[in-house]
C-alpha cells in the first residue's frame, strides 16, 4: 500500500499484454508496476515492501515461471496476494500456493480487476487461509 | 539280425514343412536336439544349415542359443506342464548388436505320445520395438508442439483482446467503446473454442461445455448484476466438428451480446435462453429472452455488423433463421434440414 493505494506488480514477458495489464490496473485505481521475468519481479519485491498483489504470467523466460515465482512469493512475503495467467490450459489453482486465483488466457479483463479488488478487500475469505 | 535300438523317423512331408516355413522355426525332440530348423532361421540368425543336423539347440552357433531360462522352459513344455506363449528373450552375439526375439512352443500334436518333440517359433522384434519407440517419441513430440501453439494462440488472442480494451478505455464515444467491446467478444468467442478444442477427443467440440463456458464469459463481462439478468444453457449431448462450432459459437455470442444489449433496457430483469438439439443432420439453435421484445416496422433499428455476420454464418452452414415474438420477449430460431437423403429417396423411388 502506497498513501492508501494499493501496489500491483504485473510480471509478464510479452510487452504488450504487460502494458495493457499496466493500463488496466491503472484505470483499476491501484498503482502499477512491471516486470519482464521472475528474476525481475523477485529484485523489485526485494526493493520496497509496498506491494499488495503480483498479477503473473506463467511461461516466461529466466530462472523460473510464473507458477515456480507464486510459491516462492508465498514463502517470502506471505501477505502479496497473487493472480496467476496463462495460456497454456493446464494450470490447476491446486498446484498454486492457497488462496491465490487463477485464470487463462486470454482473460476477462472485467474478472480480472473485480478478482484484483475482492483479493485486496479485507472480506476476502481466502486472505486467512495461508 | 540283431535288434537295434529303433531309430525314430520323421515323415519327409513333416520336414518339408518345417523347413520352408517363412517364420523362423526349429523343431525339436524332447531332449532338446534339433531334428531340422528352417531355412528362414539359418538366414536369419546366420546359423549354417550343414552343421544343424543332431546338434542340440544349446550347441547351436557359437553357442549363443544356450539360454538356461530357455531350456528349461522348453523341457517344461515338453513334459506338459508349461507353454511357452509369447516369451521374450534377447539373443546376444559377439560384435553383433542384440536381437530381441518373441519365441512360441508347443508339443507337435500327431498323436505319438512315445516321441514328444516341440515345435519352437522365433520372431525377431527388434525392429518393430525400435519402430514402435520411434512412434512414441513422435506421438509425445506432436503433442508438446500442438500445446505450444495453442499456448501462442492464446497468447496472440490475449494481445489482441487486451489492446482493443486498452483503446475501449481511451475512446471518448460511448458508440465507438461498444464496437470495441463487441469486437472483443468475439475474440473471446474463438479463445473459448480453442481452450475447448485443446481438451477435446479428434477434434469434436461439445457444445454443451462450449456453450456453458462461452455465456459465462459474455455474462462476467456483460451482466453487471447477476441477480437481474441471467443467462441459461440448454443443449442436448451433441458434438461437432471444429468449423461448425465456431459458427455456431460466434452466433450465440452475436444474439446474446444483441439480447442483454436491447432486450432488458429500463432495468427489466430476465433471462436469455441458448437451446440446441439435434437429430441426425438437422439441428435447431434457439437464443430467447423474456425481454421487451423486438420493435417492428419503422421502429425497427437498423441491421448492424452482429445481424450480418449471424445471417452469413447461417447461410454458409445452409441454415434457416427466423425471428419471433414470444410474448414477452423474442425468439431467434436458426435450423438446419438436412435435404441430401430427400434427394436419394427420390431418385430411387423414380
Amino acid at each position: 500500500m502506497n498513501n492508501g493505494t494499493a501496489v500491483v506488480l504485473i510480471v509478464e514477458d510479452s510487452p504488450i499484454i504487460r502494458m495493457s495489464a499496466v493500463d488496466l490496473v491503472l484505470s483499476a485505481g491501484y498503482e502499477a508496476l512491471e516486470a519482464g521475468d521472475a528474476d525481475e519481479a523477485i529484485r523489485i519485491l526485494e526493493s520496497r515492501d509496498d506491494i499488495d498483489l503480483v498479477f503473473t504470467d506463467v511461461q516466461m523466460p529466466g530462472t523460473m515461471d510464473g507458477i515456480k515465482l507464486s510459491h516462492y512469493i508465498r514463502d517470502r512475503w506471505p501477505p502479496v496476494k497473487l493472480i496467476v495467467a496463462s495460456g497454456a490450459d493446464i494450470v490447476d489453482e491446486s498446484m498454486l500456493p492457497g488462496g491465490s486465483r487463477f485464470f487463462s488466457k486470454p482473460y476477462d479483463e472485467l474478472t480480472i480487476t473485480e478478482t484484483m479488488a475482492h483479493l485486496l478487500s479485507n472480506e476476502d475469505p481466502y486472505a486467512v487461509v495461508v | 539280425m540283431p535288434l537295434l535300438p529303433t531309430a525314430h523317423f520323421e515323415s519327409a512331408s513333416t520336414l518339408a514343412v518345417v523347413m520352408s516355413s517363412n517364420e523362423p522355426l526349429l523343431f525339436l525332440s524332447d531332449d532338446l536336439s534339433i531334428i531340422v530348423a528352417s531355412a528362414s532361421f539359418c538366414r536369419a540368425f546366420q546359423i549354417d544349415p550343414e552343421s544343424v543336423p543332431g546338434k542340440r539347440i544349446d550347441e547351436l552357433g557359437n553357442g549363443e542359443w544356450s539360454m538356461p531360462r530357455l531350456a528349461s522352459l522348453l523341457k517344461a513344455t515338453a513334459s506338459g506342464s508349461a507353454s511357452i506363449d509369447a516369451y521374450e528373450i534377447e539373443l546376444k552375439r559377439p560384435n553383433q548388436k542384440t536381437r530381441q526375439l518373441v519365441v512360441n512352443a508347443r508339443t507337435l500334436d500327431d498323436g505319438d505320445l512315445d516321441h514328444i518333440r516341440l515345435l519352437l517359433a522365433i520372431t525377431d522384434v527388434t525392429e518393430m520395438r525400435a519402430e514402435t519407440r520411434l512412434k512414441d517419441d513422435l506421438i509425445r513430440d506432436k503433442a508438446m508442439l500442438l500445446q505450444e501453439v495453442q499456448h501462442r494462440v492464446a497468447n496472440s488472442l490475449q494481445i489482441i483482446a487486451s489492446v482493443l480494451m486498452q483503446s475501449a478505455r481511451r475512446v471518448q464515444s460511448e458508440e465507438v467503446r461498444g464496437h470495441l467491446h463487441n469486437a472483443r467478444h468475439r475474440i473471446m468467442s474463438i479463445a473459448e473454442l480453442q481452450r475447448q478444442l485443446s481438451t477435446s477427443v479428434g477434434g469434436r467440440v461439445e457444445l454443451r461445455a462450449y456453450f456453458t463456458q462461452l455465456c459465462q464469459s459474455l455474462g462476467a463481462s456483460m451482466i453487471a448484476d447477476p441477480e437481474r439478468l441471467s443467462i441459461e444453457v440448454k443443449v442436448d449431448d451433441s458434438t461437432v466438428i471444429a468449423d461448425v462450432s465456431i459458427s455456431l459459437g460466434l452466433i450465440v455470442t452475436e444474439l446474446v451480446i444483441n439480447a442483454l444489449k436491447h432486450a432488458f433496457a429500463d432495468e427489466r430483469s430476465g433471462t436469455i435462453v441458448i437451446d440446441y438439439r439435434s437429430s441426425g443432420k438437422d439441428w435447431t439453435l434457439i437464443v430467447s429472452d423474456n425481454g421487451i421484445g423486438m420493435p417492428v416496422g419503422d421502429e425497427a433499428p437498423k441491421a448492424g455488423l452482429g445481424t450480418g455476420i449471424v445471417e452469413a454464418l447461417v447461410k454458409n452452414m445452409n441454415g434457416e433463421i427466423s425471428l419471433s415474438s414470444a410474448a414477452p420477449g423474442t425468439v431467434v430460431t436458426i435450423s438446419h434440414r438436412d435435404t441430401s437423403g430427400l434427394q436419394t429417396d427420390i431418385s430411387s423411388a423414380a
